[in-house]
């Protein structure tokens, strides 16, 4: 019918007609567009998944396996396209972990979608359908969930060591999963037992070792020497420490000023003054009884001058300085100390203690340690070491994603099976429901389910299996009730995916369905580009 | 040929019928760029700058992609102005006044080509407005009375207006929080008291309207992160030294220790200052500039919540809604109006601390935080609470309601039909057209939902030849429903400025005989 109209020759502008041709194509291209970019990260979703080696218009280069950051540096135009890569950090962003998983799953009800459209099915009609779908979706996965307690460590390590198995630090993983649990379970505030602020989770990264060496501080670590150059110690047990915002230098005003020496005897004078004014400054420091200084970073003038090193070294002070403006907060909360702007202000009360502050020689580098804090604030710090710059990132990475993870657990305590177990027997319950469901909703319905499967189908085919083997046995497993059996990638079979300890938060799963859906419905809306201004 | 050219190079002249043909042509060609996004099964359109970073919008809104739209024709610019002044009058039904306008020039075109004179139309057009507008005034209801009915009312309309856009799945979540928030309004169309804060992450479900006020900032460290019964001064002031703004002043001292002076003494008049800020008895202060470090500890010690580098529209707001005033100097603690809440606290949403306002003096305030998939969905997700927001703030004050989905264009289409019967003259050709492009909007709304328009519009007719008809097409089903049942209402405001402005744009590009294009200027090279 559209055809007809569309190639009947516009006699006249006044004529009605309706051209369904460009709406069409547009929502056409739309849509191979957005396939595209799904199709690009398709396989490194799961444990066998392949990694993205991206290089950078600055000529940096990036090997990740996460769908967030590979999305992220690609430089998509198209717009349609574009919506897919903010699916991606949406996801980022609610759950952390999943977004290849997400980015996968839109793609396919996509291609679903596009069957609908070529079989005249009006677009808000599939829209509408695919919106009830993913609400029942998330009520079946809801239902298939296994509630966990926060004091089930054994559980939370499962959870994050899956997620870390699809990254190059896989092999790591017994290590890093409880890791991830401990650094995100101590920073939970019994206050608020649902909320996670990951910025209370430090991570700093230091090139050398391996990613074995990696460890949870109890403290706070710099990735700064000590200035030591008047010879000042670097290493001090029952520090007390001072955060401070003003700089041990000469003064400087902020209106511009200039010291006129007339003769040499003045010279001499401006000298000796100097020298006083920072021995009188560093004697109140000391006053104080405090033997650490973090020296906050200025831009208008050097934190410390060569002879103000030597003076605090004589006075046993160890020194840090450039500590950046923002991370002043999360240091004043661990060291449950006060920041100090001005000496005048440097009173005992504002310090904070530690049992020891160390400088201490990692690979090529120094990092600063202080540990065994006095009434600690609810923070952690992770030390992150790689051999090499990618890995350090990538390790840095997959960390993320794994304290994402526990941090899901934590906001919503239910786990779910891995290994595209939650995916088939959605698309299996979903399949029946299809059948419910009258009209075009349920053929919609019907689609949404099918969509489902490629998650299965992605992970075998990822792994080398015979992806419609599995995906059929898959199948005929959950058929007959066991709905936890998943791909078990590792031997290549389908197992009771619970008992491998795969297993994922909830919320990941969740958020990924109701996220593709969202974003698909918004692509399938649309049917014209306009461009603008 | 005496007066071979009166206008400079490039400058052109179109006259008579092809000046005409060429306004028509252009307002249609706009119309039929919006018509696909009209009604509850419009389609969104792709914004696509083609300037820096080729930013992406999608939208439903028709007055977002007409002020966004590079436009040549005069005649068309026409349209995007009314559909701009309806988004600042009333707030929806944008696209609808540009689609009446455009079906009625198509018309109007019909009638010219018949050699009816277009003074002859626009007084027919006249005719039929005004007596449209009387068809809809005898079918108003207005429940103002009742609060129970008046609220459901406005319930009925928000569910309408949101329907139509991407927050068409949670209309009736969106429609209480934007009922609940006009509510508090008073009656006042104050929309600034309504504060929408976008964060990504979760889904439009998880949005909410909360009592008070979020600023997205954040506290200063060692401050006091909860504060009961605040005492807000809201300040927009430097708080470093103060600096002579001549250029090249400078100090010529002759020793170390008066540098130092001088740096004690720019201390001390932060100090001062900020000691003079303190005095205002506050225990929390709000900068629009930034605060620096020694300043911040002052505060501190003080046991005040200082919060710095807000923005502009947060401040105003602020102040606003906590009933101070904007300070900048701090001489005369008692000419300051300092703002009051009775609770600041810092709260978190998605991945992000904010500090949250609560009890503000100014009761009517409140601030929807909005939450979605992605920034296109949120920005969508505004776009469209502003839309509904308008309409009811507009219908607190005149409580007029109309059924919708239809419902009024086929009442009024009926009521100009009968005049043009009873019309003699010409004039009865430019009525009855009037009519039938009243009908269109019916129409455009079954076609964009892919249903049968002309089978549905005929029944529809038929419907209403019955007195006292609720008949309008129910989109959801595809066929002829009863408007009351499904609870779909217009307000009456939006759709008089629809009829009038649609109206009055039409007449006013009917009267174009002549368009003079200016010669272009030279330097804008705009490719």
């Amino acid at each position: 019918m559209a055809a007809t109209v569309a190639s009947q020759p516009r006699s006249s502008k006044t004529e009605s007609y309706i051209d369904n041709k460009r709406k069409e194509d547009i929502r056409h291209a739309n849509i191979v567009a957005a396939r595209a970019v799904a199709d690009a990260v398709r396989t490194s979703l799961g444990p066998k998944g392949m990694d993205k080696m991206i290089s950078t218009a600055s000529g940096e280069i990036i090997i990740t396996n996460d769908g967030a950051t590979i999305l992220n540096k690609m430089e998509v135009l198209q717009p349609a396209a574009k919506m897919l890569v903010e699916l991606s950090k949406a996801q980022d962003s609610a759950a952390g972990d999943g977004t290849t998983t997400v980015v996968v799953i839109a793609g396919a009800l996509l291609k679903q979608c596009l069957l609908l459209l070529s079989h005249g099915i009006h677009p808000t009609v599939i829209s509408d359908s695919l919106h009830k779908a993913s609400v029942k979706a998330v009520d079946v996965l809801t239902a298939m969930s296994v509630p966990v307690e926060l004091s089930d460590r054994d559980s939370l390590n499962k959870s994050a060591s899956t997620s870390l198995n699809s990254k190059v630090v896989s092999q790591y993983s017994t290590l890093l999963a409880p890791l991830a649990v401990d650094a995100v379970l101590s920073v939970v505030d019994p206050a608020k037992p649902n909320m996670v602020d990951l910025r209370d989770v430090k991570i700093v990264k230091k090139l050398g070792g391996t990613v074995d060496d990696t460890e949870l501080v109890k403290g706070l670590v710099f990735d700064k020497k000590v200035r030591h150059a008047a010879g000042g110690p670097t290493r001090v047990e029952n520090s007390k420490i001072a955060v401070i915002q003003f700089q041990i230098s000469p003064p400087k005003t902020d209106i511009e000023q200039s010291i006129l020496v007339n003769d040499y005897t003045q010279m001499d004078r401006i000298l000796k003054e100097e020298r006083n004014y920072i021995l009188g400054m560093i004697k109140k420091i000391k006053a104080t009884g405090c033997n650490v200084l973090l020296i906050q970073k200025s831009i208008l003038r050097d934190a410390v001058t060569d002879l103000s090193l030597h003076y605090l070294a004589k006075a046993k002070i160890l020194v840090i300085k450039d500590v950046e403006r923002d991370e002043i907060e999360f240091i004043t909360k661990t060291l449950n100390c006060l920041p100090i702007a001005n000496i005048e202000h440097f009173r005992a009360e504002k310090l904070g203690y530690a049992d020891l502050v160390e400088e201490v020689s990692l690979g090529d580098g120094k990092i600063v340690k202080i540990t065994g804090i006095k009434d600690m604030g609810r923070t952690t710090t992770v030390l992150v070491r790689g051999s090499n710059q990618l890995v350090l990132d990538e390790a840095e990475r997959s960390l993320h994603d794994a304290l994402c993870v526990v941090r899901c657990l934590v906001g919503k305590r239910f786990l779910i099976a891995g290994g595209g177990a939650p995916e088939i027997e959605l698309s299996r319950q979903l399949g029946a429901w299809a059948k419910v469901l009258h009209g075009m909703e349920g053929y919609c319905v019907r689609s949404f389910a099918e969509a489902l499967e490629v998650i299965p189908y992605t992970l075998s085919e990822n792994a080398g299996l015979n992806p419609i083997t599995i995906v059929t046995e898959l199948r005929n497993r959950h058929a007959q009730g066991e709905i936890n059996s998943g791909i078990n990638v590792r031997k290549g079979q389908i197992t009771n995916i619970l008992e491998e300890n795969v297993v994922q938060p909830l919320l990941v799963s969740t958020s990924a369905i109701t996220l593709a859906t969202e974003c698909v419905r918004m692509i399938l809306k649309i049917d014209d580009i306009v461009t603008v201004r | 040929m005496a007066i071979d050219r009166i206008f400079k190079d490039e400058a052109s002249e179109e006259k008579g019928e092809r000046a005409r043909m060429a306004s028509f042509v252009g307002a249609m060609a706009i119309a039929d760029l919006v018509k696909t996004t009209l009604g509850p099964k419009g389609m969104d359109k792709i914004l696509q700058s083609t300037g820096r970073g080729h930013s992406v919008t999608v939208t439903n809104d028709g007055a977002t992609i007409l002020k966004s739209l590079h436009i040549d024709n005069p005649a068309a610019k026409v349209l995007v102005d009314i559909s701009k002044v309806q988004d600042d009058e009333v707030g929806d039904g944008t696209t609808s006044v540009v689609v009446l306008a455009g079906e009625l020039l198509r018309e109007a075109e019909k009638l010219v080509a018949a050699k009816i004179h277009p003074m002859t139309i626009i007084s027919g057009f006249r005719m039929a407005a005004e007596c449209a507008r009387d068809a809809l005034l005898r079918k108003v209801v207005d429940n103002k009375a009742d609060a129970e009915k008046f609220r459901s009312d406005l319930m009925k309309i928000a569910m309408t207006t949101l329907s139509s856009k991407i927050l068409s799945q949670d209309k009736e979540h969106f429609a209480q929080l934007t009922v609940d928030a006009v509510m508090r309004l008073k009656g006042s169309t104050n929309l600034e008291a309504i504060q929408i804060i976008k964060k990504p992450g979760g889904s439009l479900k998880d949005s909410f309207l909360d009592e008070g006020f979020i600023l997205d900032k954040k506290i200063g460290i060692g401050q006091p992160k909860r504060i009961e019964d605040a005492k807000i001064l809201v300040a927009n002031t430097a708080m470093d030294t103060d600096k002579v703004k001549i250029y090249g002043a400078r100090v010529r001292v002759d020793s170390m220790s008066k540098v130092a002076e001088i740096e004690g003494a720019e201390k001390d008049k932060m100090r001062e200052k900020v000691q003079k800020i303190i005095a205002h008895g506050i225990n929390c202060f709000i900068n629009r500039q930034l605060i620096y470090n020694f300043p911040e500890e002052l505060f501190a010690d003080a046991g005040i919540l200082a919060i710095e580098h807000a923005d502009f529209d947060g401040i105003e707001r602020l102040a606003l809604v906590t009933g101070g005033e904007i300070a900048s100097t701090f001489d005369n603690p008692e000419s300051v109006k300092i703002g009051r809440c009775k609770l600041i606290e810092e709260i978190m949403i998605g991945e992000d601390k904010l500090i949250h306002f609560s009890g503000v003096e100014m009761g009517q305030a409140c601030t929807i935080v909005l939450r979605g998939a992605s920034h296109h969905v949120l920005d969508e997700a505004e776009r469209s609470l502003h839309d509904a927001l308008c309409v009811l703030s507009q219908t607190v004050n005149d409580s007029r309601v109309l059924l919708g989905g239809g419902w009024p264009e086929m009442v009024m289409a009926k009521e100009v039909d009968e005049l043009a019967r009873k019309t003699p003259g010409k004039k009865s050709h430019a009525i009855e057209a009037f009519s039938r492009a009243l009908l269109t909007i019916p129409t455009i709304i079954a076609d964009n939902a892919g249903l049968d328009s002309a089978e549905l519009i005929s029944q529809l007719r038929a419907e209403h030849h019955k007195e006292g008809c609720t008949a309008g097409i129910d989109v959801i089903s595809g066929s002829v429903g009863d408007m009351t049942e499904l609870g779909i209402s217009e307000s009456f405001k939006v759709k008089q400025a629809v009829l009038l402005s649609a109206t009055e744009a039409a007449e006013m590009i009917l009267r174009v005989d002549e368009i003079i294009t200016c010669a272009p200027r030279r330097r804008e090279d705009r490719m």
